[in-house]
């Protein structure tokens, strides 16, 4: 049905602008000038004689003088103009080329030519097939026959006017002279060779996807229009350059590469499916297949972005690490992966999780990025967005890449699968096996499945997951408490904090002795420790589970704050004891902690705003000074609106924050 | 279409029958002018375009769209007929369809002869595209017009104004259409994919008379691997000879016999 509703309609439909055609029609309306085109001749048939008819070799002709080029051009562009619709052969109608020797051609009526406005229509081709069907039956091939049936099944509805419109047409045809009768059968079966070809062929008028918008309409010149064009070409102007030199060095190098991969540059073993139809090339290289082929190992080896896009050779590194005991780099680049990727509403989860997972100290699969990246890291934390773990991700990619997968190069584990990859034979068809491939096609896995085994894959993976690898910097590191200050803000209390001052330094004390790492960003942590610690330390906890009075609620606050670091070091410092003492401080309130600590530490090292701006802040990657007053800054504030995060186990609170 | 043949006992549903056989003949008509009009169209540009094939094509389609008024107007009103029984409803939607489908087929074709007129114009006849043609659209434009023959006198002036007021009156009447058929959408909502058809998937062959045309197209191939008609016109021609051979046989045994 043609019947469309502008408004509503969002499909893509529209064919995209097959430019050469305007340029074709001119030059055929040159090639059938009576004086200075093609010389035309009577095409003699047994009865009658049709005028009108021309030779290939006088089309060749004429393209090699009007253009000036040589005839092998002409006849490749005279192939062309016949590939599209414009000139038909009258003998051996389904090869649509030229010949250059005395075989006839004709031109084809305006009627019958390709458009871009008019798609060519399933009910045309469904009239045209039960057209020549009742004047012969049987006469259809087989492909006819096949879309026969298929538009038999879709337009059902319309069936008996399909029918009874072919019939009339037939009954008009026999009403003209036999000449034209013969004539216009010849257009007509042109037209469904070039629109329909029997498969196998290549037709001229493929043109890849359909558009959104209508190419024949016109733009309206509105405001809207002449901005985008505005924001293009400054967009145009801002892009960076590189030197020609290098970009196509780029290039050629990237051909030379990949030029013996590619399944239509070269040989595709064991034969290129597109070509023969038998599916064995794609269920060899399908993403998680047990035994790889060769060159897919090598191309593993063409650069590390390859080897981790590649996911059977992903899982091969992955295994190299594992025995490496590296495996959390690629863990996390994986997990940054997801995050970038995933979506938008676990987006939090998975950063949280991935935090603990990876980046807070002591996390269970600690990684090592410096400080800097840390910093920054931590700081996006605080208004996660897809791209918060970029920095740390692509510092840990560069790190996998000049490290570990030069040493997986040399490894054993590639060396094994370099050996066990199988490189298959290539086919040899006949003709006859080709046609029988062409009729045993079937439809790929569904997309469905393909994504349940994707995610039965994954679902391995994190069951193997190894998180008790403990690298020697899970030791906890609790000073960091500073960090944990600076998610809540102390939103009252000028006066509280003197004497909370008079308390932070002693509690963080004895835990400051079981620091073994000194990273500037400790120091400096330190260093703001007394003025950050004085105003968290006023900041509401976790709203809700506290009715006492205000000032008893600020000493509250004070002294958990004050001295959670060292409860909760207390269990796993090394040098418990010292910390522990501290800890008969905080006895009065100890009944209430356990109940309110768990939500309380996270909401000391990992406070997210539940009321972030909608604009998401991207913290560029600033100067320390600068890293400085954020914090302050944002330490004042930041609303306390706490998310709980179930975390437990062995990594408390890491105030990496 | 098996509609002639409802021959329900049912009083009440004769006129309603009536209705149905009414719509039928008028959709018939329409589907058989929109088929002749194809063929008209299909000249358009080529060296048989003549003013008289355009005046042709103008009365084809003034035809076509008198008769599509009236069947719209037809259809609707009963199909908007909630007391409508079932099996005429039915009956209905599948006219239904295919007067939409013939709408659609007419206005492609409208559209196609729009822009070639646009780009042939006849005042340059140089510019026709030799397809090969020798006879006008006369007897397909009689056939649509259900004329039995066609008298026009050809006007050779080609009048200034006439090819501008001729594209206007296609452009109303395209957009005529084009409202035609958004109207019909709005009005009456027909589910397609309830509509099932009654005839048969292959139509039936409507003569055999017809291999003489089918010999000419077949002589145009030389394809060695086209063997089929080849070979019936081979037949023929054997079957042809032999019939002669045996005629002068028979002639020649009469003369002898009776000499």
């Amino acid at each position: 049905m043609t019947i469309r509703n502008p408004l509503r309609d969002h499909g893509q439909r529209y064919r995209p602008r097959i430019a050469c055609l305007k340029k074709a029609e001119k030059v055929l309306l040159e090639m059938q000038d009576l004086k200075t085109g093609v010389k035309s001749q009577p095409q003699r048939l047994v009865i009658t004689t049709i005028p009108h008819a021309i030779t290939g070799e006088d089309i060749i002709a004429w393209l090699a003088d009007r253009f000036q080029v040589d005839t092998q051009e002409a006849r490749s562009f005279g192939s062309m103009l016949v590939a599209l619709g414009y000139i038909y052969p009258l003998q051996d109608h389904k090869r649509l080329v030229i010949k250059p020797d005395a075989s006839l051609y004709r031109f084809q009526t305006p009627y019958f030519w390709p458009t871009q406005q008019w798609p060519v229509e399933d009910t045309d081709y469904a009239i045209y097939l039960a057209k020549r069907n009742i004047r012969k039956k049987g006469i259809l091939e087989v492909h006819e026959q096949e879309h026969y049936n298929r538009l038999h099944k879709w337009m059902n509805h319309k069936w008996d006017f399909i029918v009874m419109q072919a019939k009339e047409q037939y009954r008009a045809a026999k009403e003209r002279k036999k000449p034209d009768r013969v004539v216009f059968d010849c257009q007509e079966r042109a037209y469904w060779v070039v629109h329909r070809p029997p498969p196998g062929t290549v037709s001229a008028m493929d043109y890849g996807l359909d558009r959104l918008i209508d190419p024949n309409a016109d733009e309206a010149k509105t405001p809207d229009f002449y901005a985008r064009i505005m924001i293009f070409t400054q967009q145009s102007i801002m892009r960076p350059r590189v030197k020609s030199s290098v970009s196509l060095g780029a290039l050629v190098k990237y051909c030379a590469t990949y030029n013996n991969h590619d399944p239509f540059l070269s040989k595709c073993l064991p034969s290129n499916p597109w070509l023969t139809d038998d599916v064995t090339y794609w269920t060899l290289n399908m993403p998680y297949v047990e035994i790889p082929t060769k060159m897919r190992v090598e191309r593993w080896t063409f650069s590390f972005a390859e080897l981790l896009s590649d996911p059977r050779g992903r899982n091969d590194f992955r295994l190299f690490l594992k025995k490496e005991f590296s495996g959390e780099n690629l863990a996390f680049w994986e997990g940054c992966e997801d995050l970038k990727w995933g979506e938008a509403a676990t987006m939090r989860e998975k950063a949280e999780h991935i935090y603990k997972t990876f980046l807070a100290r002591g996390a269970p699969r600690w990684i090592n990025i410096d400080g800097k990246t840390m910093e920054i890291t931590v700081k996006g934390l605080k208004h996660p967005h897809r791209y918060v773990l970029d920095a740390a991700q692509t510092h840990i990619y560069m790190l996998m890449k000049k490290d570990s997968y030069g040493r997986y190069q040399k490894s054993p584990v590639f060396k094994e699968t370099v050996k066990k990859a199988i490189c298959p034979e290539e086919h040899h068809f006949t003709d006859a096996q080709l046609e029988q491939n062409a009729k045993k096609r079937r439809p790929s896995l569904s997309p469905i499945i393909l994504r349940q085994m994707e995610q039965e894959q994954r679902a391995k993976m994190a069951a193997n997951v190894d998180i008790t690898q403990l690298c020697r910097f899970t030791t906890p590191v609790p000073h960091l408490a500073v960090y944990s200050g600076i998610t809540d803000f102390p939103s009252a209390n000028a006066s509280p904090s003197l004497p909370f001052l008079a308390h932070s330094p002693a509690c963080p004390s004895p835990i400051s002795v079981a620091l073994d790492s000194t990273s500037a960003s400790e120091r400096r942590v330190e260093a703001g420790e007394g003025e950050g610690e004085g105003n968290p330390a006023a900041q509401a906890p976790a709203g809700g589970n506290v009715s006492k009075s205000r000032m008893a609620l600020s000493l509250q606050r004070l002294l958990k704050r004050g001295c959670t670091p060292a409860t909760l070091f207390a269990s796993l410092s090394p040098k418990c004891h010292s910390a522990a003492g501290t800890s008969s401080r905080i006895q009065p309130i100890s009944p209430d902690q356990p109940s309110q600590a768990p939500p309380r530490r996270i909401g000391n090292f990992f406070q997210i705003k539940v009321d972030i701006p909608p604009e998401c802040r991207i913290y560029p990657i600033e100067s320390e000074d600068e890293d400085e007053e954020n914090r302050a800054a944002s330490r004042g504030g930041v609303g306390a609106k706490e998310i709980i995060c179930p975390w437990e186990s062995l990594t408390p609170q890491n105030g990496t924050g | 279409m098996p509609l002639v043949n409802n021959k329900v006992g049912d009083d009440c549903t004769v006129g309603t029958d009536k209705v149905l056989v009414d719509g039928k003949a008028q959709v018939d008509s329409l589907i058989k002018v929109v088929a002749c009009y194809r063929h008209l169209a299909s000249c358009v540009g080529g060296c048989t375009d003549s003013l008289q094939l355009r005046d042709e094509l103008r009365q084809t389609r003034e035809k076509a769209l008198k008769l599509s008024v009236s069947i719209c107007n037809h259809l609707t009103s009963h199909l908007r007929n909630k007391s409508l029984p079932e099996g005429q409803r039915k009956e209905m939607e599948l006219l239904w369809v295919a007067f939409s489908s013939s709408l659609e087929l007419l206005h492609v074709d409208m559209c196609k002869v729009f822009n070639i007129s646009d780009i042939f114009s006849l005042a340059n006849t140089d510019a026709l595209v030799q397809t090969g043609l020798q006879g006008g659209g006369s007897e397909v434009a009689a056939r649509a017009l259900s004329l039995p023959d066609l008298n026009i006198a050809p006007n050779p002036t080609l009048p200034a104004g006439l090819e501008s007021q001729e594209r206007s009156t296609m452009e109303q009447e395209i957009s005529q259409m084009d409202r035609m058929i958004d109207d019909m959408e709005m009005k009456v909502n027909v589910m397609r994919w309830m509509v099932e058809s009654h005839g048969p998937q292959h139509a039936e062959a409507l003569s055999s008379s017809d291999s003489a045309s089918l010999a000419l197209l077949s002589v145009d191939e030389e394809q060695p691997g086209h063997q089929p008609p080849c070979q019936r016109s081979n037949i023929h021609v054997l079957l042809l000879l032999f019939a002669v051979v045996l005629v002068a046989a028979t002639l020649s045994v009469c003369i002898i016999f009776f000499t």
